[in-house]
């Protein structure tokens, strides 16, 4: 029996999900609720529990414990209705280097059991500007229309939920605006709910609504990227003097500037560390402050999503490391 | 039912695309018998005397083709290998069809391949051996049934295999017992009573002996039996490779 999901269902319900491979703790009780409609990003660290995570949603894993519904179906109990309402695209490569794009788009409108497959197919094609090449096998793609190609097929059937693993990984810059701004118009004219896993910090917070925070195994935080980084207090100001400061004047004038939070000595005896919100804004303001103790230099540090990981894990986010993978 | 069909025909049309531009395959495939036929065959065929009587030739000839069928399939159970490796079969498995209907469509396609390719060796060969198609029934029979069998035996390597290298060495460790106890190169009659048994038990010995009759009219083996043997073997095969595919893939 499979049961009927209400249209208030989250698009993704996960509770206390567990997933070993051997020794190795792949998810720790995760907790995660992604909306209906929602652009939602999961980042963390290579390890983290990103792929596990997609393989379990997508019915390609088994979680050892804890369940996951999706479009408001159970992954494990109600595998092809899930199947049926979510697209994907994996991070390693897809596709059959042999067949032609129009032939891999054909091939999944017939397992998806679509109607009018010629005229959606070619839909689907112009849609990621690969309608010049819909006939040649797609060996001879580069790295950015083989992406376009896989986005296109997990879309073309129209699923409530897109799952993206990495989408952008390897890419050169041009072909990751390319597929930012594919998958932003693609977000804002339907009613798809996206779902990416992603380990750039930049990809998270300039495609993201949401983002939720994955290291070992465990959500640590989520939220808008907004919030994430609002949470943290503002902006840092560190203001340079030509010479070390006799006694605490340049403090206290800061500290009466709007919007400051802190001030702080910074390691170096000639410079100042100001935590101030709306940063740009306040900077004027804070120079005019210290100018009778003559400024030297100035830096602004806006928080972004690396300060918001070392804050709520304690340590920092690894850089990528090669031969991570298995 | 109708989508397990429809699934199947999607996968098949698929792996014929696949096929159709695969001109190594094609040029392989009837290289092979015919280099077996003529340089063995004609060099064999005046001291060779069967017991059953048949010229060597035509003995040689049919087994070969046998042959060609068996290794076509096994063959047809690596494209999942390669599916694997190139990332696609995820594809495949993560969309709302059986995992039955993907090996049924990989079946179809290479059944549909090896008819193909043994009907124009059967053309070839006919014009210097005695090779012909008296009982053609019987040659859809041993050709479609040693086909299901033989992708079974290959997936079911192939769902404890990650590479198409190992699965290649593997293949051939496997495959060359059955070839050489079917009767493909002498009469299963003329083994030693030890090795005979080995031979009953390899669904092969059967097909072999059915394509055979197909193309000259003789065989060793009832044809009743043979048929029965054979599909009960091929439609045991095909369900193990199903529900190991079926395991491994989850």
């Amino acid at each position: 029996m499979e049961s009927r999901p209400t249209n208030r269902a989250p698009a993704i319900d996960v509770a206390g999900l567990v997933k070993h491979y051997g020794d190795v703790v792949a998810v720790d009780g995760l907790d995660l609720r992604v909306e209906e409609g929602a652009f939602f990003g999961l980042l963390g660290p290579n390890g983290a529990g990103k792929t596990t995570t997609l393989s379990i949603l997508t019915t390609l894993a088994r979680p050892d414990a804890g369940r996951a519904r999706v479009a408001g179906r159970d992954v494990l109990a109600e595998r092809a209705a899930v199947r049926r309402e979510l697209g994907i695209v994996f991070q390693e490569p897809s596709l059959d280097r042999e067949l032609t794009a129009r032939e891999h788009l054909d091939l999944q409108a017939r397992l998806y059991h679509l109607d009018e497959r010629a005229r959606r197919v070619a839909a689907a094609l112009e849609r990621v500007d690969l309608a010049a090449h819909a006939d040649r096998p797609v060996r001879g793609f580069s790295g950015g229309m083989k992406r376009r190609l896989e986005i296109a097929r997990g879309l073309l059937h129209r699923p409530r939920l897109l799952f993206l693993d990495e989408p952008t990984l390897g890419l050169d810059v041009a072909a990751r605006a390319a597929i930012w701004a594919q998958l932003r118009r693609l977000h804002a004219e339907g009613e798809t709910t996206v779902f990416l896993t992603t380990h750039s910090m930049e990809e998270a917070d300039a495609l993201c609504q949401r983002v939720g925070i994955l290291d070992r195994g465990r959500l640590v935080v989520e939220g808008t990227p907004a919030e994430l980084k609002g949470a943290l207090g503002g902006d840092v100001v560190v203001l340079g003097f030509e010479a070390a400061a006799a006694g605490d004047g340049p403090a206290r004038a800061l500290a009466a500037v709007q919007g400051v939070r802190e001030v702080r000595p910074h390691e170096d005896a000639r410079r100042l560390r100001v935590t101030v919100s709306d940063g740009p804004r306040r900077l004027p303001a804070l120079l005019e402050a210290a100018r009778a103790w003559r400024v030297s230099d100035v830096e602004l540090h806006r928080p972004n999503l690396e300060h918001v990981f070392l804050h709520h894990t304690g340590h920092p986010f690894e850089p990528e490391r090669l031969g991570d993978r298995p | 039912m109708s989508t397990f069909v429809s699934d199947a025909l999607a996968i098949f049309q698929r792996e014929l695309l696949r096929y159709r531009r695969d001109r190594a395959y094609w040029i392989g495939q009837l290289a092979f018998p015919l280099g077996v036929v003529a340089f063995i065959g004609f060099g064999l065929n005046d001291v060779v005397r069967l017991p059953t009587g048949t010229d060597y030739l035509g003995h040689l000839a049919s087994g070969v083709l046998a042959l060609l069928v068996g290794s076509s399939g096994v063959g047809g159970g690596m494209t999942l290998i390669q599916d694997r490796e190139s990332g696609f079969l995820r594809v495949l498995l993560v969309a709302p069809v059986s995992r039955a209907s993907l090996v049924a469509g990989k079946v179809l396609a290479r059944s549909l391949a090896s008819l193909a390719l043994v009907g124009v060796l059967v053309a070839i060969l006919s014009t210097f051996t005695p090779l012909g198609l008296p009982h053609p029934g019987a040659v859809l029979l041993a050709v479609v049934a040693v086909t299901v069998a033989f992708v079974a035996l290959g997936i079911a390597l192939g769902a404890f295999l990650r590479s198409a290298e190992s699965f290649r060495m593997l293949a051939a460790f496997v495959t060359l017992p059955l070839y050489f106890l079917s009767g493909i190169f002498y009469p299963v009659s003329t083994l030693p009573a030890a090795t005979r048994w080995l031979s009953y038990a390899n669904p092969l010995t059967y097909g072999v002996d059915l394509l055979r009759y197909g193309l000259l009219g003789v065989n060793e083996i009832p044809l009743a039996r043979s048929a029965a043997l054979l599909l009960a073997l091929t439609l045991g095969c095909a369900a193990l490779s199903v529900a190991l595919f079926d395991r491994e893939s989850r």
